[in-house]
């Protein structure tokens, strides 16, 4: 690969002193896809990001298409045909397609038919199905992502550099994306893409790049890795066996039954459903996006309201229940891992001690008139030894923390309310392999301490690996159940689909 | 008044004691077609109960007593009534409920007059007998209003008139152990107490000597009947019905139900049966029984065959089913003999055998 569009030689970012990555040789060929893998706090950001204009080196030389540059800001990367697409979009929701595209970009007059028509000619040319009139806040992720990926080629990037683009979309999104990703690759683009996933990784790129600790680990092509080889360079042990590997040969047996939800019905998302939960036994909740799995969950937690009439019923050890608001789940003993952490899971501005101190208080009614700061950080220092929560300090904020701490505090913040029912959703969603072991050991834990758990996820491999019983739902209800003895993947599939 | 305005307020909104909703098969209970695919052993349209003296397999069909010899039955003897109930003794001898209003105990097989009758007035639809270690006996009395066929009526009518009896054939004293329970249907010794089933109320209690009572299992997604011990620990639970929406609708309609069993055919009436598929009239719930022509495993029972296997806390550990695409529905008694569990199918009158070796029981554990 002599036509390489960028390279970076000894690049190393400093910050504080501590070293975010160190000495990294990277190379980009023209029209290559390249992956960067690694655990959280890896570099895999802070590489793209110098990339992008975002950050800038310490010590190092960036190279593109020959020369050495040092973009300094992320328009003059742009200029330099380097564009970026973030885990979270930076569209403005209440903007229309086409505003967002040439956002930046506007004439001194603009003429809106004008823009909307040029747009429109654009994405056709691109084959995106994105109507250009339509606010950005009416699509849903994958449109989103198309937008970004449109506005990047809008600036005529010859790299794109995707931060875990597929994290958001469902099964059939990700197909697409996957489909445009090699669309953009023939029109000579070339790709740097972050993905936890590493089938991902090992389906889609030309070159794969793992990091680890800030110092690159190898490079080499994709057909010359397999998942056990990915893993083993990351984290640099061997987990095969203990992240999604081995096949269940023994689950456990249901205890008592802790939940049971007859009939719920909470229009449009779930309709009818019926279900048991039972304690001392991880019940696994599998479904595509949309499916209502956690619409029902939300419900069951006082997060969601069923319907007003007839909205069916939950029996939380043999007692009907209705919550109104969540507070009310606490005391009794539910508590519910959000999907979305970063909206729903913790306040990112607080330190570690605080955030999980705010989880005990929820459960004194009524809230509590004194606060204790001596008891919040002596709280957040016993559970960041138990979860082994990886911070500089009990007092560095959460939002300071990489993916899989940040999922630890959220998980510390609902044990700390002593649950009897714990409802994980996507526990492990953006989190590096070295944390999904630790979580998964947590959950299995807790199930063996008898605890009712509950895990909604839509990564197949891992329900299969963690529960003990598989319930699908399809189109608002539960349509199947499997033991995770007689579970296979085509299966599950099949329930969740047909 | 604030109880009738909530009543109200429950009625319009669905909620409280007006939710009509029922639990799930899943878990423990998770469908299989164990009973659907079970050997059939013996069909017989008047079977009624199965018993077992620990050798051999005793079956009552209409007013015979007939013993299963191999892959045929043996006629022992005849009454001059319909069995509705069959007790092996603990010391020998057998027990027999004739139409549900007496019960005769005899000290062996071919002796000719019984050693103790009890035909108490007030029995009128005895559908259960078990044997105590001590060596009396308990009958469960489904209804003081209705006979032991007229089990819909009873449903119907919300009745709440089932007794549990305990019977001393030394004594001769029919002692009511408990009353006011919603059909009494099955009874089995206990460690303690004796496990009843209350069919309309879908939950299993064990009541003690003194009359204090404790519910073993509750929620259930069927109607309980018959309990049988288990070979090695814990109990055969029977379930004859299953329920659905539909029904536990019609169970809060008392106007719609008075008419409904003033002018409608009982075989046609929305309650749960032992049989179904007879009749194009049946009525269903949401025209969800087919798709395609194909009759759905899932869709809401008009009849169902289900038989729970408990621990010996009463928690569900798996369970043999046939679903609602089925025939072996309506199961009403079960008796563990040798491997194999012995299941009566009151639907089709069929004498099914499912073998507890084979592999498979663990699923749904």
């Amino acid at each position: 690969m002599n036509d390489m569009i960028l390279t970076l030689r000894k690049a190393t970012k400093l910050y504080a002193g501590v070293p975010a990555i160190e000495d990294i040789d990277f190379e980009l060929a023209r029209g290559e896809i390249h992956a960067l893998v690694g655990e959280n706090g890896a570099g895999k950001s802070t590489l793209t990001k110098v990339m992008a204009g975002v950050v800038n080196l310490t010590s190092g030389t960036m190279i593109v298409d020959g020369v050495e540059v040092s973009p300094k800001t992320p328009l003059e990367a742009r200029q330099l045909g380097i564009g970026m697409v973030f885990q979270e979009n930076s569209l403005v929701p209440t903007m229309t397609v086409a505003q967002n595209l040439f956002l930046g970009h506007e004439q001194f007059y603009n003429r809106i038919r004008g823009i909307y028509i040029a747009a429109q000619q654009f994405l056709q040319s691109l084959n995106f199905d994105v109507t250009p009139t339509m606010t950005v806040s009416m699509l849903g992720a994958a449109k989103k992502q198309m937008v970004e990926i449109a506005r990047a080629v809008l600036h005529k990037a010859k790299v794109i550099i995707f931060d875990e683009p597929t994290a958001t979309l469902t099964p059939e999104e990700k197909k697409y994306f996957f489909d445009l990703v090699r669309d953009l690759q023939k029109r000579g683009v070339s790709i740097v893409f972050i993905s936890h996933a590493l089938e991902e990784a090992l389906l889609l790129a030309d070159r794969i790049t793992i990091l680890r600790d800030g110092k690159k680990v190898v490079t080499d092509e994709a057909s010359k890795f397999d998942r056990t080889r990915i893993v083993q360079a990351m984290v640099g042990r061997d987990l095969s066996n203990t992240l999604y590997g081995a096949r269940k040969t023994k689950v456990r047996p249901s205890g008592p039954r802790v939940l049971t939800i007859q009939n719920l019905k909470m229009a449009p998302m779930v309709k009818n459903t019926s279900l048991s939960v039972f304690g001392g036994q991880i019940t696994g909740v599998f479904g595509l996006v949309g499916s209502g799995r956690t619409e029902t969950f939300k419900v069951v937690a006082g997060l969601l309201k069923r319907d007003f009439f007839h909205g069916g019923e939950i029996i939380l050890h043999d007692r009907p229940v209705r919550y109104l608001v969540p507070a009310t789940a606490v005391r009794d003993g539910v508590a519910y891992v959000t999907e979305d952490r970063k909206i729903e899971g913790f306040f990112e501005a607080s330190s570690i001690a605080r955030n999980v101190y705010l989880g005990l208080l929820a459960k004194f009614p009524g809230g509590r008139w004194l606060l204790s700061g001596r008891e919040a950080r002596k709280v957040g220092a016993s559970w960041i030894e138990r979860l082994k929560v990886r911070a500089i300090s009990d007092e560095a904020k959460v939002v300071e923390l990489s993916g899989g701490n940040q999922q630890k505090v959220v998980i510390a913040k609902s044990l700390i309310q002593e649950p009897d029912l714990i409802i994980f959703d996507e526990p492990t969603r953006g989190v590096d392999v070295g944390a999904i072991v630790e979580i998964h050991e947590l959950i299995n834990r807790l199930a063996d301490e008898g605890k009712a758990v509950v895990v909604i996820s839509s990564y197949l491999p891992e329900i299969m690996a963690l529960t003990d019983r598989i319930l699908v739902s399809r189109a608002g209800k539960i349509v199947e159940e499997f033991s995770a003895l007689e579970a296979t993947e085509e299966k599950i599939m099949y329930a969740a689909i047909h | 008044m604030i109880a009738a305005i909530k009543e109200f307020a429950d009625r319009f909104l669905g909620r409280g004691e007006a939710t009509i909703s029922v639990p799930s098969f899943d878990g423990a209970l998770k469908p299989n077609q164990r009973l659907e695919e079970a050997e059939i052993v013996l069909e017989s349209a008047a079977a009624e109960d199965l018993t077992t003296d620990g050798a051999n397999l005793f079956i009552a069909a209409g007013s015979h007593l007939l013993r299963l010899d191999g892959a045929a039955a043996t006629p022992l003897r005849g009454f001059d009534a319909p069995i509705t109930a069959l007790a092996c003794m603990s010391g020998g001898g057998f027990a027999v409920a004739l139409a549900g209003r007496e019960v005769r105990v005899y000290p062996s097989l071919t002796a000719s007059a019984p050693s103790a009758v009890f035909n108490d007035a007030g029995m009128c639809a005895v559908n259960a007998l078990a044997p105590t270690p001590e060596g009396a006996l308990i009958a469960t009395d489904g209804s003081t209003n209705q006979g032991v066929d007229e089990w819909a009526r009873d449903l119907m009518e919300r009745g709440r008139t089932g007794r549990v009896f305990r019977l001393d054939p030394k004594t001769l004293e029919a002692r009511v152990v408990a009353s006011g329970l919603r059909y009494a249907f099955g009874a089995c010794a206990a460690r303690d107490a004796v496990l009843i089933s209350e069919s309309w109320r879908h939950r299993v209690v064990a009541i003690a000597p003194d009359g204090s009572s404790r519910v073993v299992l509750e929620g259930l997604p069927a109607y309980p009947s018959r309990v049988s011990l288990a070979a090695s620990g814990g109990y055969w639970l029977t379930m004859f019905a299953a329920r659905t929406q539909l029904i536990e609708f019609v169970l809060r309609e008392p106007a719609y139900r008075k008419r409904m069993m003033a002018e409608i055919d009982p075989a046609l009436w929305i309650a749960p049966r032992l049989r179904s598929g007879v009749s194009f009239m049946e009525p269903t719930q949401g025209a969800h029984l087919k798709t395609m022509g194909v009759i759905k495993p899932w869709a809401p029972p008009r009849s169902y065959g289900l038989v729970i296997r408990l621990n010996a806390e009463g928690t569900p550990i798996y369970a043999f089913h046939s679903r609602v695409d089925g025939i072996n529905h309506g199961i009403v008694a079960a008796v563990e003999l040798g491997e194999n569990l012995y299941a009566l199918a009151k639907g089709p009158g069929r004498l099914l055998k499912v073998s507890l070796t084979s592999p498979g029981n663990e699923v749904g554990a």
